[in-house]
């Protein structure tokens, strides 16, 4: 552990420009993944296997979305940017969502190892982030990480089954991993102003913490005797900064619909 | 067969099997019988039971048991069966009593033997006017068999009223975590509960928004 004294910040006026900056797209990526998630998600509704299981899913799109909403509310106070302008009026190439995040539902098993990668990723996330220097994340990352273990709980009952019930389960498993393992590398790579915020502990280091996920994620599956794929840290798929095959364009169009339709629009 | 008369293959039954659900609101109240959920097996009942009747309404504590394993009676079964001791002493000649082919049941084959007492959670319904609840969690009973625990319940509830009751397998009751029941009811406390009347209705949207109301 660095034991360097860190100065603790409350407040955007305590943070010097360069700093602020940083924060400020980190946390707009922090926002945008919840959102293209949620709403990935969301998708689900009406369409999930079972009745029980399309309320379970309805309610993670639900949480995930009222996370973005925390951390729109965070980029608000740093920047004044209105959150409902940030999700419904910027264009795909302005979203800062990873592409594990934006890919189509596909199937079930799809979704829920997508939903599992993500929650071991917020599972190691979050407890850092609720140490960090500057409080406001920290209060919106103690605030979320408990409904996140839960979905944790909920994806990885779901990893489990499928790669242990039938044939066409684990298959539909081992696809969606084939699919998903060289997202995950762009979930976790850092941003441009990342380490500047490390040094100053706002952010975890962002190594460390591609460890422990790809770590937690490779227990679960090696448990249920999948092997997981050497490559990952290597791959440049999946990137921050990659929005050119139009996936994430196609999916905000459908998103944004209503509210583009009438920008003026005070109720609706 | 179809309406029209095409032969339709023979269906199984391709759901999950049902579980109930108890959910206890607070520490000073009883667990409840609220509804079911489908599930695959027991850590997903919990964690649909969860999802389904706790995500808003305050909760501290959830059990699920497998339908299959929680024997019921109305009143009017109850009635039926002009209870008397003898009567309930599980000698196999009432079908009715317990007839869900469980372990407790089949063991009604040999009275007077060697039996294992097992225990029985008692769900009382004891009132129609509730809609969110079906019954309350009430006593723990024992019994070699459904029936004998029947008997030891009623004699335990006395003069109360009883509409309909259960009698849950308790080996087969599973029960949420107590060491991580903040992620699994916490979120709750923290967020407004709606009932569904609060919301304003394409009927009702004008006058609401007259009023200053809408949304």
């Amino acid at each position: 552990m660095t034991q360097r004294t860190r100065l603790v910040s409350t407040s955007p006026t305590d943070l010097p420009p360069h700093l602020l900056t940083a924060l400020a797209q980190r946390v707009t990526a922090f926002a945008d993944d919840e959102l293209v998630l949620g709403h990935r998600n969301s998708e689900w509704t009406g369409h999930a296997p079972i009745l029980e299981e399309d309320i379970a899913i309805a309610n993670v799109a639900q949480d995930e979305i009222g996370h973005a909403v925390l951390w729109y509310g965070v980029v608000n106070a740093l920047t004044g940017e209105d959150p409902d302008k940030l999700a419904y009026f910027r264009t795909a190439e302005q979203f800062h969502s990873a592409q594990l995040a934006d890919r189509p539902k596909g199937d079930w098993a799809f979704t829920m190892l997508r939903q599992f990668m993500f929650d071991a990723y917020e599972a190691e996330l979050l407890p850092r982030l609720a140490q960090s220097t500057y409080t406001p994340v920290a209060e919106v990352a103690t605030k979320i990480q408990r409904e996140e273990l839960f979905h944790l709980r909920h994806s990885q009952v779901w990893v489990v089954r499928l790669a242990r019930g039938t044939d066409e389960s684990r298959r539909r498993l081992l696809k969606a991993l084939d699919s998903l393992w060289p997202l995950l590398s762009g979930l976790l790579e850092p941003l441009p102003g990342d380490s500047l915020l490390v040094e100053q502990g706002i952010l975890p280091d962002s190594a460390e913490l591609s460890e422990a996920v790809t770590h937690r994620i490779a227990v679960v599956l090696t448990d249920c005797g999948i092997a997981v794929p050497a490559d990952a840290a290597s791959s440049a798929a999946g990137s921050r900064s990659n929005r050119t095959d139009g996936v994430l364009a196609e999916m905000l169009a459908e998103m944004q619909g209503v509210a583009r339709s009438d920008p003026e629009a005070e109720s609706w | 067969m179809t309406s029209d008369g095409v032969p339709v293959a023979a269906t199984t039954d391709t759901q999950w099997p049902r579980w109930e659900v108890f959910k206890q609101d607070s520490e000073r109240k009883p667990h409840q019988a609220v509804g079911s959920v489908h599930a695959a097996d027991a850590e997903h009942a919990l964690l649909m039971a969860r999802t389904v009747f706790a995500r808003r309404p305050n909760a501290v504590s959830m059990w699920v048991a497998p339908a299959d394993r929680i024997h019921s009676w109305t009143a009017e079964e109850l009635a039926g069966l002009n209870v008397t001791p003898a009567d309930l002493a599980g000698n196999g000649t009432r079908g009715s009593l317990g007839s869900h082919g469980s372990a407790a049941a089949a063991s009604s084959a040999a009275p007077g033997a060697n039996v294992r007492l097992a225990s029985f959670l008692v769900v009382v319904k004891s009132s129609n006017r509730r809609s969110m609840t079906f019954g309350d969690v009430r006593i723990e009973v024992q019994g070699a068999t459904p029936a004998s625990a029947l008997r030891s319940a009623l004699a335990r509830l006395g003069e109360e009223p009883v509409l309909a009751i259960w009698l849950v397998e308790a080996a087969a009751v599973v029960r949420s975590d107590p060491e991580v029941a903040d992620p699994w009811f916490g979120p709750a406390v923290d967020k407004t509960y709606k009932q569904q009347s609060v919301y304003s209705s394409v009927a009702t949207a004008k006058r609401d928004t007259e009023r200053g109301m809408g949304r």
